[in-house]
């Protein structure tokens, strides 16, 4: 799956490489990068939109003329959302297309599969995948995530609920690597509070939740949280909603996303809340999403692989180097500090030259020296009408 | 390039010991095994906690992972060992889906859904990725090696043409003798043994292991591997595993050529090039690329 | 337990769904003597075709069911004829692991035309029903109607019609009913047609509360293989009477197990049910 530039480009940069010394020659292939994201298997649902929103960028990108006046060459892999999948198709694209940059990668053991092979042959990888173990691997600066990670995301949530008084909680979802680490989370903050807190793990994949959702409701929790992800979400929202449960609910933007919206009938959904680290919504580049997607609501995995692609390009740009070293030694200049603010690849390049600060579409993108986001601000919203409307930030 | 060849290469030596430990469960014992992810696992996490949470060699893991294996398998098919082909096959198929469950949710143990990371690899830290990648594809294909030709000799011992018989005789089967039986349950412990091994290797290899990657799908491959191979041959178990393999990384250069619209629809494209050519490889050859073929008789038996 | 009467609902609802495509899979196991993995994707199928009929035609629940079935029916004959039929005289082990690369085609045939989005049907949600402590919603009492309805419907075919009756004499005896001018290969036809045509029913039935994707197949075989096994392989009652073991064993586990082992079940009444009986509850009489 390559995405080629249009031909008026391709013939522009070949003249440019014919006339460029023969060292730089050697150079002027197109850069190559990886979209390793799930788009058969059960992160299907996220994966094609996620591979889309790169390419869109990619496109712009090589619109304006690439980077280092060398055209940007994409290449997909699907990880099957299995690792042992996954990990031969990062072979691939590490030793056949020699990617500077492997991104997108979903289900947090299929990150943890393929980083051993991208920091061997340094190679950056980007991440969406939310365990925390994964920024703990000895990566040496080979992974960044965009999602913050599970335990900040539960710890947000959990003392939103509180400050929403809530004194009993609920907190049900499938096996995950943290479901432990939620659940632990939550008692905690519900303890803190005065309060009770339910939890159960279900099996994922089910196609009801019926009894899961009679024993979780049987303490009538002022707040349930979901944890699992969009097919569960569709199906515990039906289900809660019938048992006539009238608390609240709260879910991860990511699994009450545009399209379990779309799917649900507007009664089960009024008056869920969801979170998520805040995308910059007035920004450009969220704009930029909503119209490589061509839709309103971007899902937050979406936004994050745009942001992906554009901090690689950045890095390599800055770096003067296409090299997955280059990335990893010039993400944090491009992504943070007190340069230009931009919003956007094509933007950044344009600035480039002077610092800048790239600020994406699902917010301001910068990363601590384990490549965990940080600075990460929370937006809550309620669903009223069948459309999510802001409620609070923090 | 020569990174990924080897890799390759070495992923098609680790299907290749999975449809050889399938066929000595079904060509010997007759028993289908469609819950062979889960020995896979078995083997899998019997090594790399071997190797981590004990901080064995390499060596032992791998023992570990085989004995612990086999001896699942032995259970399994001793409580089974009155079901015909077509109920074993899926009380097998529960037994892996249970065997993934519990690696999920036995966190203690396993990790949960986590998984094991860092788990070593022979000579790992001393080695550049593509010298590893030529280590660790030499020492799986070795592995191969020896597997092939111990169930070779199996096949061919008097032992191994009782077990054929059996096979093919159900009312013998039904009336055979407790040592008979017993042969049975040991071809498939055997057979187990050697799916362990198979997850050993994966393990050391990869240096990470999940609940995820145990998952129907690559036993679904390895099944096919083996019915487009020739089931009940050594032989065609390893070519099936080479070409299956071969179908699945092919079907990767071969797919941009396609026009499609987005990327869900080149990745069905994709699978369904998978599907499609193995069902294309079972018509033309219904018996396998290499139907089986009784041993032929030992020249010490001739006069 | 205050929980048990209302998991026993619960249990009792999903295995009336379930029974529909264990039916399925077990008549053609009948018939055809193999088990048929493509039933995953013909559930997919089933519950597509009935979003289809549902969502973009305007029809109600019962009609678009009747598409599952026919669609799914269709689609069973036409493959079955080009990937296994001719594969069936080389066993039944071939044909099964050709029936799971057929599952895969066909899974990501369906991927191709509507993507991975996730869908939903276009049904009114009600809010439960209580009655004495024990709720159930308007929409499962429709889907527990039209599944026995089905089941009444197999039942009576298989009884009084003639192609029922020569089904039956098919599956009880090849050689004997082909002497009687029963043509096995019209018989096997009808078999898949009416076989898949019930999974992809089923597939809708089950998918009725969740939301559709291709993948919706995968996640019902296991009970539905589980059940059929339970019963007896190619018994159709028992297909139906291991469905309500299954369904309610599952239910039922709650109280003793974690649910994150659900499926468990399944494989537990498996091996107990085949421990003391190898051939399952009923035996593998057809009917």
């Amino acid at each position: 799956m390559t995405y080629y530039m249009n031909r008026r480009l391709f013939l522009g940069t070949s003249a440019a490489a014919l006339a460029a010394p023969a060292i730089l020659r050697a150079q002027s292939g197109p850069i190559v990068l990886g979209t390793l994201t799930p788009l058969t298997g059960v992160g299907g649902t996220y994966g094609p939109a996620m591979r889309d929103a790169m390419l869109g960028v990619v496109s712009d990108v090589n619109a304006a003329g690439g980077v280092l006046g060398r055209e940007v060459r994409v290449v997909s892999e699907d990880t099957q959302t299995s690792p042992e999948a996954a990990v031969r198709a990062a072979r691939k694209l590490i030793d056949v297309d020699g990617v500077a940059a492997i991104m997108g990668t979903w289900a947090s053991s299929v990150t943890t599969a393929v980083a051993p092979l991208c920091w061997e042959s340094q190679t950056m990888l980007m991440c969406v995948s939310g365990a925390d173990s994964i920024t703990e691997l000895p990566h040496g600066g080979y992974i960044a995530r965009t999602q913050p990670n599970s335990k900040l995301q539960i710890r947000v949530a959990g003392e939103f609920m509180v400050e929403e008084s809530a004194t009993s909680m609920a907190w049900i979802g499938p096996q995950t690597p943290f479901a432990a680490s939620s659940i632990e989370i939550l008692e905690e903050i519900a303890a803190g509070a005065g309060g009770g807190m339910e939890s159960l793990i279900y099996e994922a994949d089910k196609s009801t939740y019926r009894s899961e959702v009679d024993q979780i409701l049987r303490g009538n929790p002022d707040f349930v949280m979901l944890g699992g992800y969009a097919a569960d979400s569709t199906v515990l929202l039906r289900d809660i909603w019938q048992a006539g449960y009238e608390g609240r609910i709260i879910g991860p933007a990511y699994a009450v996303n545009a399209s379990v919206v779309e799917t649900l009938p507007v009664e089960v959904l009024e008056g869920v809340f969801t979170w998520e680290g805040a995308p910059a919504v007035e920004s450009a580049a969220y704009a930029d999403v909503q119209r490589i997607l061509g839709v309103e609501d971007v899902d937050p995995y979406s936004a994050q692989t745009y942001d992906h692609m554009s901090l690689a390009i950045l890095a390599m740009a800055a770096a003067g180097e296409a090299t997955g070293a280059a990335i990893r030694d010039t993400l944090r200049t491009v992504s943070q500090g007190q340069g230009e603010v931009v919003e956007s690849a094509v933007a950044g390049l344009a600035a480039l030259g002077e610092a800048v600060d790239y600020q994406g579409a699902s917010g301001p993108c910068d990363f601590d020296e384990i490549g965990d986001i940080t600075g990460t601000q929370f937006v809550f919203k309620r669903i009223e009408g069948g459309a999510p409307s802001v409620y609070k930030r923090v | 390039m020569e990174s990924y060849l080897l890799a390759t290469l070495t992923f098609a030596g680790i299907y290749a010991l999975l449809a050889l430990g399938l066929n000595v469960i079904w060509g010997m014992a007759g028993m289908i095994n469609l819950g062979m992810a889960g020995f896979f696992a078995l083997g899998a996490y019997a090594s790399a906690l071997t190797t981590t949470a004990l901080g064995l060699p390499i060596a032992a893991g791998v023992a570990a992972a085989m004995a612990l294996a086999a001896l699942c398998g032995g259970a399994l098919s001793r409580l089974t060992l009155n079901l015909r082909g077509d109920y074993l096959a899926i009380v097998t198929l529960g037994f892996g889906e249970l065997i993934r469950l519990i690696a999920a949710n036995e966190i203690w143990l396993t990790n949960g859904s986590d998984g094991i990371p860092g788990i070593p690899g022979p000579m790992r830290a001393d080695l550049t990725p593509l010298q590893f990648n030529a280590l660790s594809c030499a020492l799986v294909l070795t592995a191969v090696a020896v597997v092939w030709v111990v169930a070779e000799r199996l096949r061919r011992s008097p032992y191994g043409r009782v077990l054929r018989a059996l096979r093919d005789d159900d009312v013998a089967a039904a009336v055979a003798g407790k040592s008979v039986r017993r042969f049975k349950v040991q071809a498939f412990a055997l057979g187990a043994g050697v799916l362990g091994l198979a997850g050993a290797a994966y393990a050391h290899f990869t240096s990470y292991i999940a609940p995820d990657i145990f998952r129907p799908l690559l036993t679904i491959y390895i099944f096919l591997a083996l019915t487009a191979g020739g089931t009940g041959n050594n032989a065609g178990a390893v070519l099936g595993a080479a070409l299956v393999i071969a179908i699945l990384e092919g079907s990767r250069f071969v797919e941009p050529m396609i026009p499609h619209l987005n990327g869900a629809q080149g990745a069905a494209l994709r699978e369904i090039l998978i599907g499609g050519t193995l069902i294309l490889v079972m018509r033309l050859r219904p018996q396998g690329i290499l139907a089986e073929r009784p041993p032929e008789p030992e020249r010490a038996a001739q006069p | 337990m205050d929980l048990l009467p209302q998991l026993l609902v619960n249990g009792i609802v999903q295995g009336t769904l379930l029974a529909i495509p264990a039916i399925g899979f077990t008549a053609i196991f009948a018939v055809l003597r193999f088990p048929n993995f493509a039933v995953a994707s013909h559930a997919t199928i089933g519950a597509f075709a009935g979003y289809a009929a549902n969502v973009w035609l305007g029809l109600p629940a019962a009609p678009a069911l009747v598409a599952a079935f026919l669609v799914a029916g269709l689609i069973g004959v036409l493959s079955d004829e080009v990937a296994l039929r001719p594969l069936r005289p080389h066993g039944a082990l071939t044909t099964a692991i050709a029936s799971i690369a057929l599952t895969i085609v066909l899974e990501n045939v369906v991927r191709l035309i509507f993507g991975n989005d996730l869908r939903g049907y276009d049904l009114p949600i009600v809010r439960d029903w209580r009655w004495l402590g024990v709720r159930i919603g308007p929409q499962q009492v429709q889907n527990l109607a039209m599944a026995l309805a089905i089941m009444a419907a197999v039942f009576a075919t298989l009884r009084y019609t003639r192609i029922g009756k020569a089904m039956r004499a098919v599956a009880d005896n090849p050689a004997l009913a082909e002497l009687k001018g029963i043509d096995p290969v019209t018989i096997g036809r009808i078999t898949v047609f009416a076989g898949m045509g019930l999974v992809g029913a089923g597939g809708m039935l089950l998918g009725l509360g969740t939301s559709i994707d291709p993948l919706t197949g995968f996640r019902f075989i296991l009970p539905i293989f589980a059940a059929a096994v339970v019963g007896g392989l190619g018994s159709i009652p028992g297909a139906a009477l291991g469905a309500m073991v299954v369904g309610i064993g599952e239910e039922l586990s709650l109280l003793v197990l974690s649910p994150a082992y659900k499926s468990a079940v399944g494989f537990v009444a498996i091996v107990l049910v085949l421990a003391f009986r190898p051939r399952g509850i009923l035996g593998e009489r057809a009917y």
